[in-house]
């Protein structure tokens, strides 16, 4: 697990959205890729016209399912209607759980044009294809990126600057704080420095041992 | 480098000056408008700060035809070579801004995506902190490059790439 | 012919004649895409045939860096999407984040007043560069002067309540960094009384202009079913008849208390998102008027629960319990309870949403962004078909898209 994203201290909850507050932001309904489509082709039909939006949040150690593809639906009127017609529209929120990026979810692109580059981003930035989808590639990335970024275990700093050293100040250890105000002197700093260094020249020996062939992590 | 090497050079050195004054006076920046340094850029050439007044009175969307590049904004990892291709297009004598603190040094993102400095990619005669910097800055920062034109370094009729 | 395969090796190095058709590539360094886009248009003659435009030239890793920064920290990145009107993107995620943590009831009205008039001055200042700039794209260059001036004065107002012209990270958790400073007022009663003036003289210069309208009548025009399709929000949704403005659909920060008009026409064209935009200014400064009366009562701008907004500066120097408070807020901030929330504003281009995932953590687990401007650009691979390649810089200005946002 790469350091910038080292799992936190204290309590924490592998999977947030069983355990949300109170919050009546959304009617949420929670799915598996099997039965998203005709949950989805349902909501459509109800009047259920705009996809707002469609993203993923990576869950890492969740069980069933590591990802979420999340969409959220309006209802609106789809012709000219004013502004107290509309009042307010209904919001949904389905949570689709992706086990793996071995699973495909189906494409909703034929409900809704919106998906389209939506879809290709969470391709891109996660690893989960779309089923169906016209034009399934790399958007936010270059073509030939390798991995995909927004995934928990994809380092911060990518793959090539993960092992580079960072100044000590930006150690998520937080090293000054922890240190009284009459030990920083200059001899401190310096033994601070050759730490840092000792660190990533050992880091940089253990990759050069242990993958000569550039695997991603 | 324009250099004057004796008492011979007198008069290509003095229309040398001429030269270097001239370009200090028409520089003329290239749009490399990448994102909120942009906006300050586009600013700067607002009446309030009026970058028109140093000479700079047209941005020239074509590097063929720019002496400036103004790299503003953060640079992605997918724009790197294009910015790199742009800066090959442009004709000597160039120089280049870097502003704002993204294309300095990769500013407040230090991840995956941006390249963590333009002068990784190309020259930079002149860095401008901030984030963004005040279109001030930018001026100053222009001040700078006609300073270091008319000093001496690329410019003149005796420059060579 | 048609484009395939990977876009930057078609089009970059190739540039194919075949009767009378043609590969372009406009992009991403372009005078008038408003920012790194790349359009890979087929034409035929003149005729657009087909446009794919090209993203993620501005990619930052802006979501990834939220989820390693604190979540007081983090407004400082998503503050740099739409950098036209940053101060939006953070009460969005402010409010967002208040949900989670259930103080969102707990915001003075001073606060919420003052998030208000600054989400609707940047609302201003922001439709400001695209009028400004959409006036440039057609040769209208005093527009963009008389515009940028007045952008000046109430990026004025940003740089004295919060320090910074542009992303001045004044909206915190629990409300405002600090009170108005002095004077602010006053340079607030100066930026309402130069407003309408100087907005006269713009409309008297492009409104009715005949190039303009002959540029933009009849361009980009899309029907309403398509634009929800689509996920159209804001001005391009608005000019197709459709009056979804998240202020009056969920109402936020107070906005129910304002009268406000929202602005909608039918005939979806480019001219039609142009008159939507400058009414919608119109709308922007008739609230701020009315917020105007509210401040000058005083009140308190941050929350009274200093777990999650520090104690105001007087009292740490006496209060032990202030000092602690303080320090761990600075030190490892406060920790939200886990859960996920989307919260959405009315950001000048549409529809801004976060959909924000807590793990309990000291740390965003994830800042998942409703891109406004995405949206909207995506259109531009229908709407572009059969229009002229001139039309096509009027038909990105009117969708006023913003690359920090689209990209992140």
């Amino acid at each position: 697990m790469p350091s910038s994203q080292t799992p936190p201290a204290g309590a924490t909850a592998l999977d947030p959205t069983a355990v949300r507050p109170d919050i009546a932001d959304a009617r949420i309904v929670r799915v598996m890729p099997a039965g998203v489509r005709s949950t989805l082709e349902g909501l459509r039909a109800d009047g259920f016209t705009m996809l707002l939006d469609l993203g993923a949040v990576d869950y890492l150690e969740r069980e069933p399912a590591r990802f979420d593809v999340v969409y959220h639906l309006l209802r609106l009127p789809d012709r000219p209607a004013g502004v107290d017609e509309i009042g307010t529209p209904e919001r949904v929120r389905v949570l689709c759980g992706v086990p793996s990026d071995a699973v495909t979810v189906p494409t909703v692109t034929d409900l809704w044009a919106s998906a389209d580059w939506a879809e290709r981003e969470v391709f891109d930035l996660f690893g989960i294809r779309f089923e169906g989808h016209p034009d399934l590639r790399r958007i936010q990335m270059p073509d030939d990126w390798e991995g995909h970024p927004l995934r928990k275990d994809y380092p911060l700093r990518g793959v090539a600057r993960e092992r580079t050293p960072r100044p000590s100040f930006a150690l998520k250890s937080n090293v000054a704080a922890g240190t009284p105000a009459a030990g920083r002197t200059a001899a401190g700093l310096q033994k601070q420095i050759a730490e840092v260094r000792r660190l990533a020249d050992a880091h940089a020996a253990a990759d050069l041992a242990a993958t000569g062939d550039g695997k991603q992590p | 480098m324009a250099v004057a090497n004796s008492g011979a050079d007198f008069l290509l050195t003095t229309v040398d000056s001429v030269a270097r004054w001239a370009q200090s006076s028409s520089v003329w920046p290239l749009t490399m408008g990448l994102a909120c340094c942009a906006i300050e850029m586009m600013t700067a050439t607002a009446p309030e700060y009026d970058i028109a007044r140093f000479g700079s009175e047209v941005f020239r969307a074509s590097p063929r035809q720019a002496d400036l590049m103004i790299v503003s904004g953060r640079v992605a990892r997918k724009m790197g070579p294009i910015v790199k291709r742009l800066y090959d297009q442009m004709a000597d004598p160039k120089w280049v801004i870097s502003m704002g603190a993204c294309a300095s040094s990769g500013g407040v993102f230090d991840n995956y995506a941006i390249v963590q400095g333009v002068d990784t990619i190309i020259p930079v005669d002149v860095y401008v902190p901030g984030c963004p910097p005040t279109p001030d800055g930018l001026l100053y920062a222009v001040n700078l490059i006609q300073q270091q034109i008319k000093r001496g370094g690329r410019g003149g009729i005796l420059a060579r790439a | 012919m048609s484009v395939s395969g990977g876009p930057q090796a078609v089009a970059l190095d190739v540039i194919e004649r075949s009767e009378g058709r043609m590969v372009l590539s406009m992009g991403p360094q372009h005078p008038s895409t408003h920012g790194v886009l790349q359009v890979i248009t087929e034409i035929q003659g003149e005729t657009v045939t087909k446009a794919s435009p090209e993203i993620g030239y501005l990619h930052t890793g802006i979501e990834k860096s939220a989820e390693n920064l604190f979540w007081s920290q983090a407004s400082t990145v998503i503050e740099r999407m739409d950098y036209l009107s940053p101060l939006t993107n953070a009460l969005c995620y402010y409010l967002a984040v208040e949900k989670l943590l259930g103080i969102d009831a707990t915001i003075p009205p001073r606060a919420q007043a003052v998030r208000v008039l600054l989400a609707e001055l940047s609302r201003i200042a922001s439709h400001c560069v695209w009028l400004g700039t959409g006036g440039i794209d057609l040769g209208a260059l005093t527009g963009f002067f008389y515009c940028f001036d007045l952008r000046e004065r109430i990026l004025d107002l940003f740089e004295a309540s919060g320090g910074a012209r542009m992303h001045p990270n004044y909206i915190r958790v629990g409300g405002l960094a600090q009170d108005l400073p002095h004077g602010f007022l006053a340079k607030l009663d100066g930026v309402i009384e130069m407003y309408e003036p100087r907005m006269r003289d713009v409309r008297r210069l492009l409104q009715k202009n005949p190039i303009l309208q002959d540029r933009m009548i009849d361009v980009g025009i899309i029907s309403a079913e398509e634009a929800v399709g689509w996920g159209l929000t804001g001005p391009c949704l608005r000019a197709a008849g459709i009056g979804y403005d998240v202020r009056r659909a969920f109402p936020y920060s107070g906005y129910e208390n304002y009268a406000f008009d929202v602005i909608t026409r039918t005939e979806s064209d480019a001219y039609a998102r142009f008159l939507v935009r400058l009414d919608e200014m119109d709308e922007a400064m008739r609230i701020v008027r009315q917020v105007r009366k509210v401040l000058d009562e005083p009140g308190p701008v941050q929350s009274p629960d200093t777990k999650f907004s520090p104690p105001p500066k007087e009292t740490i120097a006496l209060s032990m319990e202030a000092l602690i408070h303080h320090f761990k807020l600075v030190s490892e901030s406060f920790r939200v309870p886990p859960g996920d929330v989307y919260q959405a504003v009315e950001g000048p281009r549409g529809e801004l949403g976060y959909y924000v995932v807590s793990n309990g953590d000291n740390r965003p687990w994830r800042v998942r962004t409703r891109p406004p401007s995405m949206y909207n650009l995506q259109v531009l691979k229908k709407i572009a078909i059969g229009e002229l390649i001139a039309d096509m810089v009027v038909m990105i200005g009117s969708l006023d898209p913003v690359f920090g946002e689209v990209d992140r």
